[in-house]
């Protein structure tokens, strides 16, 4: 429950940020949420970082780094002075421990909300796709029982195909129209639903997997509530094409986007913040 | 078998190589640390790359070059520690005492003897006969200042700093097109720069008239001479709710402040901003919030973050940012400390350093020399004239602060020699600590009872101030010497010795009164800088700590002298009335000697010299009024400020010290002596256009002594 609540409170910060966005490009978005999380994080950095420490151990490796450029002649000199930054970089990265371990908690939320929005495209119409149900370990794919129930725009388009070395059983499934919906997985008596979006927008929040799986997997797939238990399925995936971020001509992965963007803006408003990095 | 300390450095290596791709999961924040360190150690990795590459072609340039040229000295290391104005009447005693045992052992071990000093006997000039080996008409430097003859108006001695040549008017604005005009006016060359064009290291620290620094294959530190943010030698400041201090305040910039409630508002006063077509004073907010229950205040001096400063505490250096036209910024850095919370608040700020972290002028050999220091050792003074004296002699800061303060100087100064000695095991390192002088100049009155200071204001501190500043220099001395290698040298050297400042001789009212000088039609005295002197019936006046010009036709604006046979016949009249100049009637003679330049120079700057150098009497130096050309009252007056030491009198009466390690060959060494005997301890003859003598033959002293320090 408590799980939840945060997902709930980041999904929702993370979706105000981006709705502005929603018929833009998917580029606007990421800018936006590079920026405020850059602000953030600086403002954390600031409280929770020694300053002083970090700001020593720059001095000392700027202050070798000259001290190679004023004493090239000499190589005990030299090395004495790279061994010098060396241990000057361990200090650094010693003094950003602590604040490394205040942002990871935020991060990994934010990016996990991101990754709802970026990580994977909808379905288009016409395109088709696998449903896949997974099952425990103990549990038997063709004794299972499964039947697979969709909402209107969306058609099967393949009977279920039962892997029992992998415990799972697939769908083949079709977008025919735009739209969003749940889709059903019957096991005996219970319902397990789970979202599914049909469109061509820019953005749009896409849920890859339900899960009822760890609290990791709660952390990592927050794009909807978890699926009950006692029935003997643990997650059902739809395979959504992949999000695109096209720049260039190139397709640049979400996550490599937003650390640049956010590192980017990050260095730029260091001296307002008055921080140092 | 690889050893642990090797094993844990290579893990060590790994782990913070591999720890680069990991903010690819953690974010900006963990983006910002990595990625830089990332950055470091690639770059570290290409110089050592790159050092491994070139040391090969660098070693085979310097075996051509450098190596050779130790070979053909006995000494590879020479370190030469200035320690200006030390008294070698006080040496002797201490040691005599047994309180200076480092300095003993050297005397013992090595060489000792008086050090003969210029004429005058002033650092300006002393340290640049050490730097050159020349007397001071070849340097060029005659006192701390000089004069326009085309004004009468007094010019900094050591170097002149202009606008920049060609500049573009654009508004209010001047953009500069070329660099400011920043000259040394040092003449001659340092004997470093021969050292260095032989292929031999030096590093100079802080020795006087290095501004700017010369261009020389070493490391330099510019010392005294060196401007301030707003471009003097030092100009302190102090903000108070005492209406009658300001008032009465004669330096440093005096800042008579109101509290509301427990918030004071004022400002920090910033250099000009050049940029302007007419430069205006840049000022800086400051905010200052008294909170008396945590015996402090909270300072905020605008875009800058707020500091908590205890009372009666130094502050850190703390950068401070002028903003100029243009988005220009003018970087500098300063201490504060306050005096007092109340009832009437006090606080002292230090003249605006140049930040070493980011220099606005030239103050090293090469550019990034001061940075270096600063980043490896942390900010530290740049001014040249950097124990804040007058600070003391205003009553800004009390005697126990400046001595704290001029100690945390002398710390950084250590700090540099331990790494310049680190550095440099081989070649010549030379620093001068300005620490001897400057607490000798505001305590000699504890050593004489009889000073004239001790009746305006008793003693407050130990009479053992100035004994404890020569043991201190003494451990200093048990230091480095203790470092020394087998073929090092040390020499430990004072530019001037000291005396006892208890009479002012005011030779503006002197020639007043004798009518050499004459003021306009309705004066009875003159303000500063000859303001009331009438030039047409003027025929001498005096300038700086020791010189006296006349007024000669051709060089001077409105000059009455001629040229020749008069000129001599008036400067023979003139010492001969001075050298009579009694204190009181059958008192001690105030003037011992009178040097004519013509007598003691023969370079090709002589012209540039004061026509007569006046030789006080011990007790006895030019007023304070005299030397900043205020003519009128009485002649000779006592002394009142702590300023109450003083070595501007007859060089013969203040020789400084002279200890080595080496034996040496003569027993009266001049300091002109100094730099051909470095030479001749590198192997490199010294040239001819040298005044000085080395003080051991060429390449043959019977090997140094080994004198190793002893810790206090």
């Amino acid at each position: 429950m408590p799980m939840a609540i945060v997902n709930l409170v980041f999904g929702g910060i993370v979706g105000a940020v981006l709705w502005p966005f929603r018929t833009l490009s998917p580029w606007a978005g990421m800018v936006a949420v590079s920026f405020l999380t850059a602000l953030l994080m600086l403002e954390v950095y600031k409280l929770t970082s020694n300053q002083a420490a970090i700001r020593r151990a720059k001095d000392l490796i700027k202050a070798h780094l000259y001290e190679m450029r004023l004493y090239k002649d000499d190589m005990r000199i030299t090395l004495g002075a790279q061994r010098a930054i060396l241990k000057a970089n361990l200090s650094y990265l010693a003094a950003n421990l602590k604040p490394l371990a205040v942002m990871i908690v935020p991060l990994v939320l934010i990016l996990a909300q991101l990754s709802v929005w970026y990580d994977r495209a909808p379905l288009r119409p016409g395109q088709e796709t696998l449903v896949k149900a997974r099952l425990e370990g103990t549990a038997d794919p063709v004794g299972a029982g499964l039947d697979l129930e969709v909402p209107p725009g969306l058609e099967i388009t393949a009977p279920a195909v039962r892997i029992p070395d992998l415990h799972e059983v697939v769908w083949r499934i079709k977008a025919v129209a735009p739209g969003s919906g749940r889709l059903t997985v019957r096991s005996g008596g219970t319902a397990l639903g789970k979202a599914v979006v049909v469109g061509d927008g820019p953005l749009r929040r896409v849920s890859a997997i339900a899960s009822r799986g760890s609290f990791s997997k709660r952390v990592l797939y927050p794009g909807e509530g978890p699926l009950p238990a006692g029935s003997p399925v643990r997650s059902i995936e739809i395979l959504y094409p992949a999000g695109r971020l096209a720049a260039f001509g190139l397709n640049v992965h979400w996550l490599i986007a937003y650390l640049v963007l956010s590192i980017v803006f990050g260095f730029a408003f260091k001296g307002v913040f008055k921080v140092e990095i | 078998m690889m050893k642990p300390g090797r094993l844990v450095a290579a893990t060590l290596l790994v782990i913070c190589a591999l720890a680069a791709p990991l903010p690819a999961y953690i974010g900006p924040g963990a983006g910002f640390a990595f990625l830089s360190s990332f950055l470091v150690f690639f770059l570290t990795f290409l110089l050592a790359v790159f050092s491994l590459i070139a040391w090969p072609f660098r070693f085979l340039w310097r075996a051509v070059r450098g190596q050779r040229a130790y070979r053909k000295g006995p000494i590879e290391q020479v370190v030469v520690l200035g320690l200006d104005g030390m008294e070698p009447t006080l040496a002797e005693k201490f040691m005599a005492e047994g309180k200076l045992p480092n300095l003993a052992r050297l005397r013992k071990e090595g060489s000792y003897a008086r050090l003969r000093t210029t004429t005058p006997a002033i650092s300006p000039v002393a340290w640049s006969s050490f730097t050159t080996g020349t007397e001071p008409s070849k340097h060029n430097i005659f006192d701390f200042l000089s004069r326009d003859p085309r004004t009468y108006l007094p010019d900094l001695s050591s170097a002149r700093i202009g606008r920049p040549k060609r500049t573009l008017a654009l508004g209010r604005y001047l953009i500069p097109l070329s660099k400011p005009e920043i000259r040394g006016m040092r003449k001659s060359v340092p004997f470093w720069k021969i050292l260095g064009d032989k292929g031999i290291a030096s590093t100079i620290l802080r020795v006087p008239v290095t501004f700017p620094p010369d261009k020389f294959k070493g490391h330099m530190l510019s010392g005294m001479c060196a401007p301030d943010l707003k471009g003097s030698q030092g100009t302190f400041a102090f903000f108070t709710e005492d209406a009658e201090m300001v008032r009465r305040h004669e330096g440093g910039v005096a800042v008579l402040v109101q509290r509301q409630g427990d918030v004071i508002r004022t400002e920090l006063s910033g250099p000009e901003d050049s940029l302007l077509r007419r430069p205006v004073e840049i000022r800086l907010p400051l905010t200052i919030t008294i909170d008396a229950k945590a015996g402090g205040a909270w300072l905020a001096l605008k875009g800058h973050p707020w500091f908590f400063l205890r009372e009666k505490t130094f502050s850190p250096w703390t950068p401070v940012v002028f903003k100029a036209g243009l988005g220009a910024k003018i970087r500098g850095t300063c201490r504060f400390r306050i005096a007092s919370l109340g009832p009437k608040f006090q606080m002292y700020a230090t003249p605006l350093n140049i930040d070493p972290d980011k220099p606005a002028l030239p103050i090293s050999q090469p550019f990034i020399y001061a940075v270096y220091l600063a980043k490896l050792l942390g900010r530290y003074i740049t001014l040249g004239e950097a124990n804040d004296t007058w600070a003391l002699n205003e009553g800004a800061l009390d005697e126990a602060a400046f001595l704290e303060l001029t100690y945390a100087n002398h710390a950084e100064w250590e700090g540099m020699l331990q790494n310049a000695l680190a550095k440099t095991p081989r070649g010549l390192v030379a620093i001068v600590f300005e620490t001897t002088d400057s607490i000798q100049h505001m305590f000699f009155r504890y050593l004489d009872k009889a000073h004239p200071a001790l009746r305006a204001a008793p003693a407050r501190m130990s009479p053992a101030v100035i004994e404890d500043l020569y043991k201190k220099m003494d451990d200093l001395v048990g230091r480095v010497a203790a470092g020394l290698g087998p073929k090092g040298a040390l020499f430990v050297m004072s530019d001037h010795g000291f005396k006892s400042f208890r009479r002012g001789v005011n030779l503006n009212a002197w020639l007043h009164q004798n009518g050499y000088l004459s003021l306009v039609e309705g004066r009875t005295a003159s303000g500063e800088w000859f303001k009331d002197v009438d030039w047409d019936r003027t025929r001498a006046y005096g300038l700086g700590l020791g010189g006296l010009y006349l007024n000669l036709k051709g060089r001077e604006a409105r000059g009455t002298v001629a040229p020749g046979e008069e000129a001599k016949a008036l400067k023979a009249e003139i010492s001969r009335k001075l050298l009579a100049l009694k204190d009181v009637a059958n008192g001690p003679a105030a003037v011992t000697h009178v040097y004519d330049r013509d007598a003691v120079y023969a370079g090709p700057y002589k012209d540039n010299a004061p026509d007569l150098i006046i030789g006080y009497n011990e007790g006895y130096r030019a007023s304070w009024d005299g030397v900043t050309g205020v003519v009128g009252g009485a002649v000779i007056e006592d002394n009142p400020k702590a300023w109450s030491g003083d070595h501007c009198i007859d060089p013969a009466l203040v020789p400084g010290v002279l200890f080595s390690s080496l034996k040496l060959k003569r027993t009266d060494p001049s300091i002109m002596d100094v730099a051909p005997t470095v030479l001749e301890l590198f192997g490199i003859a010294p040239p001819p256009h040298m005044d000085g003598r080395s003080l051991v033959d060429a390449g043959t002293p019977a090997g140094p002594a080994q004198v190793k320090g002893q810790g206090r």
